[in-house]
């Protein structure tokens, strides 16, 4: 059985011979497992002296306090008061569940890996043994063994001699396979347009009428709601204009300080001028950011600029919310706004100008982007 | 072989006997007992990542009996004040409850959360000492690329589980994938639609990832990693060059009963880090983030550490998009995102097919090697780690700019020049350090240890008096072979002083009552 | 050159001082009667013989000027005008030790007042006599009382998050500048700072959110900053999210691991 024989290894034993003990039965079998013994003693030579004793202790010790902390850890389980109710300063007994199950549960682990651990080491025979690696293939007389057992299966099937069979089974399989995934067409949707039309969209989403501008609780905003130098997160006000329905509809409204304002005013890109997208003082940018879709709302209404906290573009406010730094690559669009003049508030005269949020393949840019 | 007294040495005896009875157990049993496995603790990190993953297990059942992965609408009526009357979705809903209604439901998302971030870190630790010490190399390949794959599954398996509770944080990650996918050419709005089931966030996606999160990736990490520690069982572990240690043999102790009492004590050792971290250290407080609303995030907003350095890249990476218009366009996400991450899995899985081509070395290996000694390859793996580092610091460069007062901007640029420039700098560096460490082997080995006596020649000179590590020649050269084995540097490591404390706690040197055991006896119970 | 420009900035302000001393209420009251409502003006005679706004403007002069320039006028590249802000951000700005600033910068970071609350409230006093301003309401502490914390969380993650993070930790702006976290932020300071926008702070006037909903946002930001022990854990990582967890994770687990792995292969 040996890969090699090894002159220091000892002899194969007679396992019939009545007078072998027992670790002599055991050796044999590490002798058949290509294994030698280099080195192998008891911990403590003298069985029963105080220090095996005392680690035996030691490791007892470890096992009991494990068993303390881990019933420790049901008794807190079941008694300790757990259930939160609303107020929780460091003094109610309930906002110390959660450290109290993991501290005990933890230690409890803890204590019993250690008392393991310290029995392999401590107590465990002092060992090291060799054993033969039999790396590499296998036997010459193997593999041929397995080639011909090979070939004659592929023999038996005919698969040289049927090359019509072979192919005619790859056509039929082929179709097979494409069976087996063609159910996950299920999952296609076609995006159409849902990437570059938002719910600003009055033809499609209210009727034709100029969709609203309105705060989170539905409050339609009129110009007198937004102080100078203010911003307020507006949304579209149609039925479920402020939900994750409508995730690319976020826009930010602010209102700009007079210079700040007149310095937008001279930026405007000719897209924006032409359809006069600001009102007064005020002006109204896509809040999703068009790197990734974060909402880029950190408004810095001194230096105007706009940061979006998830890759760090910057947005210049006062001029059209080009991107002046990080990965984003295009102006966050503004949408074109007005004011109602019957209700006094704030309306979107139409659709943003661009699609608003992160570009995606088929993103259709348009000859007014080019100009900026 | 029956005896009238059953005592348990003889019911023993008999239970062994039926069930070899029936499945011919004795031999194979055997032969498993006594296998020999080598010891060192750097071959134990794998053994981190294995026992993280059971506990990924347990603890995620648990979670999964209370979890809800809906995004229907729901009103928040649980115990946490100040959410009490907020609109959100089922899932996030659900994972409150588990943290304030469920009895120990919050310890046990705790334990989940920290086992995947060690489950993720092991996995890091183990790859890198795999591949320093030149373990990837044949005839095991095979399981370096099932290692590689279990880690880009289990990044896929962390993000999703770090997305199911729609909270604002987990909202905001899956807005950045949504961004990515849809700028995949010629596929990414569809691909992204499938996702979403239409336009993002639509109503689906929570289930689509939870049936991901829960079934399909922990299967598949499952099966790979039996196969994985199958193969490591099969092929025999490597083990470090040393006396009597040659690539035909393994040197080690049993598996019975010494390496199974130390794997059950480090599994145990593993969770109780992981409860006692998860009772002391809060992690991901889904109450304060608030459910998802895409007009909402915060500052700071980050992905777990492992997704951090593809979020270090993205936020790197210049503004640059290819237009046709109005055909295509090509957003700046895609390089880092897209095929950064590609390369993320491609590099690693062919880098044992790489070096082959550059080292021609088509031979086996079960000895490993020391990093020193392969300096190309040591230097290619610090690169790496320090390219890793600057994308993870950059993913949190708005942390660190805050907590350390620096400027946002200046971070961005710091980790754009950083990350070209200090790779190319680590790697310059880590080849010049191995060389150096391999010459003073060499020199050690030629000339013997430096004893730190200093003598002066009738001359004048000053010299240092060398030990020779074995009989000189006349010119107090030694012709010592370098085996790849770590070189003694210092006289003690040679017995020529007293040997330094070699005990993890206390010196074993103390004099103890085990008999007088002498210092002889307990260095000869170490050769 | 640097040296004698400070000089001579030094010198200027002593004489202006003296010059506005004697000249500054007549001319400032003057001309900003002509401007505000008649309403204004009449306070602003009130005013004009009250103490608090002459020991205001003492103090303005000797550690304001210089760069909010003469009655509040603002100087370009320097200091805003202060011309508007009322009292309460004067009062924000400086009992949280952010002005007066000691260097130019990005940002004005918050420290140990200069001046004590009584001098802050005659600055404010003076700068709300310059040209009015908000003010903090007298009830705030019965508002903030009956606030609804769950409406506030929601005003909070809509108008604040985004620059002072979930849980009130703050957050890095561009170029050098960062919103400040909210921990130990008074209930008044928190008013003061959403009315006036200090700094690159966008204001939150009345109208925006009235003060009922600041009141909510203030008992939210107190009840989970302030008020709330986290339930998770008797360490809460400073609220970083993510960054931090990732950084315990090597720095305590796999270190706590790698001991335990270099104890356990270690020779016994």
């Amino acid at each position: 059985m040996s890969a090699h024989n090894d002159e220091n290894r000892p002899d194969e034993v007679d396992l019939s011979d009545p007078k072998l003990t027992r670790f002599e039965v055991y050796r044999e079998g590490l002798r058949r497992d290509d294994i030698e013994i280099i080195h192998y003693e008891p911990r403590f030579p003298k069985p029963g002296t105080g220090a095996e004793k005392r680690m035996e202790r030691i490791v007892g010790g470890l096992f009991l306090g494990a068993g303390l902390f881990a019933t420790l850890f049901v008794v807190a389980y079941i008694w300790w008061p757990w259930e939160y109710d609303g107020t929780a300063s460091w003094r109610d007994p309930q906002t110390w569940y959660t450290p109290i199950l993991g501290v005990t549960l933890g230690l409890s682990l803890l204590l019993f890996a250690v008392g393991v651990l310290t029995w392999a080491k401590k107590l465990l025979p002092v060992e090291e043994l060799v054993q033969d690696r039999h790396d590499g293939g296998s036997s010459t007389e193997d593999r041929r063994i397995a080639e011909s057992t090979v070939d004659t299966t592929v023999e038996d099937m005919g698969l040289k001699r049927r090359p019509f069979l072979v192919k005619a089974a790859l056509l039929g399989a082929a179709p097979l396979g494409l069976a087996a995934v063609a159910p996950l067409g299920g999952l296609i949707k076609d995006p159409g347009d849902s990437l570059m039309v938002t719910a600003w969209n009055a033809e499609r989403y209210n009727d034709g009428d100029p969709v609203g501008l309105m705060m989170k609780d539905g409050a339609l905003v009129r110009p007198d709601m937004v102080s100078v130098g203010g911003q307020i997160t507006v949304f579209p006000a149609i039925e479920h204009g402020a939900s994750n329905e409508f995730a690319n509809a976020p826009t930010l409204l602010i209102h700009l300080r007079e210079q700040d304002a007149e310095k937008l005013r001279e930026n405007l890109y000719p897209m924006y001028q032409e359809v006069d997208a600001m009102w007064g003082n005020f002006v109204a940018y896509s809040k999703i950011c068009t790197h990734v879709g974060c909402p880029a709302s950190l408004y810095e209404q001194q230096s105007q600029r706009l940061l979006c906290p998830c890759h760090q573009s910057q947005f210049n406010v006062i001029d059209n919310a080009a991107p002046i730094f990080g990965p984003a690559t295009r102006h966050l669009p503004m949408l074109p706004i007005t004011v109602d003049e019957q209700e006094g508030h704030f309306v979107a005269t139409s659709d943003f100008l661009v699609p608003p949020g992160p570009a995606f393949w088929n993103r259709p840019s348009l000859p007014e982007e080019d100009e900026e | 072989m029956k005896r009238r007294n059953g005592n348990a040495d003889s019911l023993m005896t008999k239970a062994g006997g039926e069930l070899d009875d029936r499945f011919k157990l004795a031999r194979p049993a055997r032969v498993l007992m006594n296998k020999v496995f080598p010891d060192h603790w750097s071959f134990l990190l794998g053994e981190i990542a294995l026992f993280s993953f059971i506990l990924l297990l347990l603890t995620g059942t648990f979670l999964a009996l209370f979890f809800e992965p809906s995004m229907a609408h729901t009103t928040y009526e649980g115990s946490y004040v100040p959410l009490q009357g907020v609109g959100m979705s089922k899932a996030y809903e659900s994972t409150l409850d588990i943290s304030f209604e469920v009895r120990g439901g919050l310890i046990m998302r705790q334990m989940h959360h920290w086992a995947t971030l060690l489950f993720m870190a092991s996995m890091l630790v183990h790859m890198m000492r795999i591949f320093f010490t030149g373990a990837f190399r044949a005839p095991r390949e095979t399981n370096w690329l099932i290692g590689i794959l279990m880690f880009w599954v289990a990044f896929f398996e962390g993000f999703f589980g770090y997305s199911l509770p729609d909270d604002g944080l987990s909202g905001t990650g899956l807005r950045i994938m949504e961004g990515m996918t849809a700028s995949i050419p010629f596929i990414g709005p569809w691909a992204s639609a499938a996702l979403f089931g239409g336009p993002f966030p639509g109503d689906s996606v929570i289930s689509m990832i939870y049936i991901f999160h829960v079934f399909l990736f922990p299967l598949i990490l499952l099966a790979l990693i039996t196969v994985h520690v199958g193969l490591v069982f099969a092929q025999k572990h490597t083990q470090w060059p040393g006396p009597g240690r040659t690539e035909h043999n393994v040197v080690g102790f049993r598996m019975f009963p010494n390496y199974v009492m130390k794997q059950v004590g480090f599994m145990l050792f593993i969770w109780g880090v992981v409860a006692a971290m998860a009772g002391l250290f809060q992690i991901n407080p889904v109450w304060l983030f608030g459910p998802y609303e895409a007009s909402v995030v915060s500052s700071g907003s980050q992905p777990d550490f492992y997704v951090m350095y593809l979020d270090g890249l993205i936020r790197l990476f210049p503004a640059w998009e290819f237009r046709m218009a109005p055909y295509f366009t090509l957003a700046p996400v895609f390089w880092p995102g897209i095929v950064g991450m590609g390369l993320s899995v491609l590099l690693p899985l062919l880098y044992p097919a790489i070096e082959r081509r550059f080292t021609k070395d088509r031979g086996h290996h079960n000895l490993l090697q020391r990093p020193r000694d392969v300096p190309a390859r040591t230097g290619v793996g610090v690169m790496v780690i320090v390219f890793w580092l600057i994308g993870v610091v950059s993913g949190g460069n708005d942390v660190f700019a805050e907590t350390f007062d620096i400027s946002l901007n200046a971070m961005t640029w710091g980790g754009r020049i950083g990350i070209v420039v200090l790779p190319i700098l680590s790697y310059y560096l880590t080849y010049r350090i191995c060389l150096g460490l391999q010459q003073h082997d060499r020199e050690v080995l030629a000339h013997g240890l430096e004893t730190g006596i200093l003598m002066r020649d009738p001359d004048g000179r000053f010299y240092e008096v060398h030990q020779p590590l074995a009989e000189p020649d006349e010119h107090g050269h030694t012709e010592l072979e370098y085996s790849g084995a770590p070189v003694p540097k210092k006289m003690n490591r040679v017995g020529a002083l007293p040997p330094t404390d070699k005990g993890f706690f206390k010196s074993i040197e103390e004099p103890s009552d085990n008999g007088g055991t002498s210092r002889d006896e307990i260095e000869a119970g170490h050769k | 050159m640097a040296a004698s420009a400070k000089r001579r900035r030094g010198w200027r302000k002593r004489l202006g001082a003296l010059a506005r001393f004697t000249g500054a209420l007549v001319i400032v009251g003057g001309l900003y009667s002509a401007f505000a409502p008649s309403l204004y003006a009449q306070e602003a005679e009130d005013n004009a013989i009250d103490s608090e706004v002459v020991k205001g403007q003492e103090l303005y002069d000797t550690s304001c000027i210089s760069c909010h320039g003469d009655n509040g006028e603002g100087v370009e590249g320097r200091g805003p005008s202060l011309i508007g802000i009322g009292s309460g951000a004067v009062e924000f700005q400086v009992n949280t030790g952010r002005m007066p600033m000691a260097a130019q910068g990005a940002q004005a970071p918050s420290g140990e007042p200069v001046f004590t609350e009584e001098e802050a409230e005659w600055l404010g006093a003076y700068i709300e006599y310059l040209g009015g301003g908000a003010e903090v309401p007298d009830d705030l502490e019965i508002l903030v009382e009956d606030a609804d914390t769950a409406e506030g969380g929601d005003l909070y993650r809509v108008n604040c998050s985004s620059c002072h993070g979930f849980a009130g930790g703050g957050g890095a702006l561009s170029s050098g500048a960062h919103a400040p976290d909210l921990i130990g932020v008074s209930d008044e300071e928190l008013y003061q700072a959403m009315l006036t926008g200090p700094q690159n702070m966008p204001v939150f006037a009345d109208n925006e959110l009235t003060p009922e909903q600041k009141a909510d946002i203030i008992a939210y930001v107190q009840y989970i900053v302030n008020d709330d022990k986290d339930p998770g854990g008797v360490f809460d990582l400073g609220r970083f999210g993510p960054s931090t967890e990732g950084l315990a994770i090597f720095l305590v687990g796999i270190s706590a691991l790698l001991l335990a792995t270099l104890w356990i292969a270690g020779k016994s």
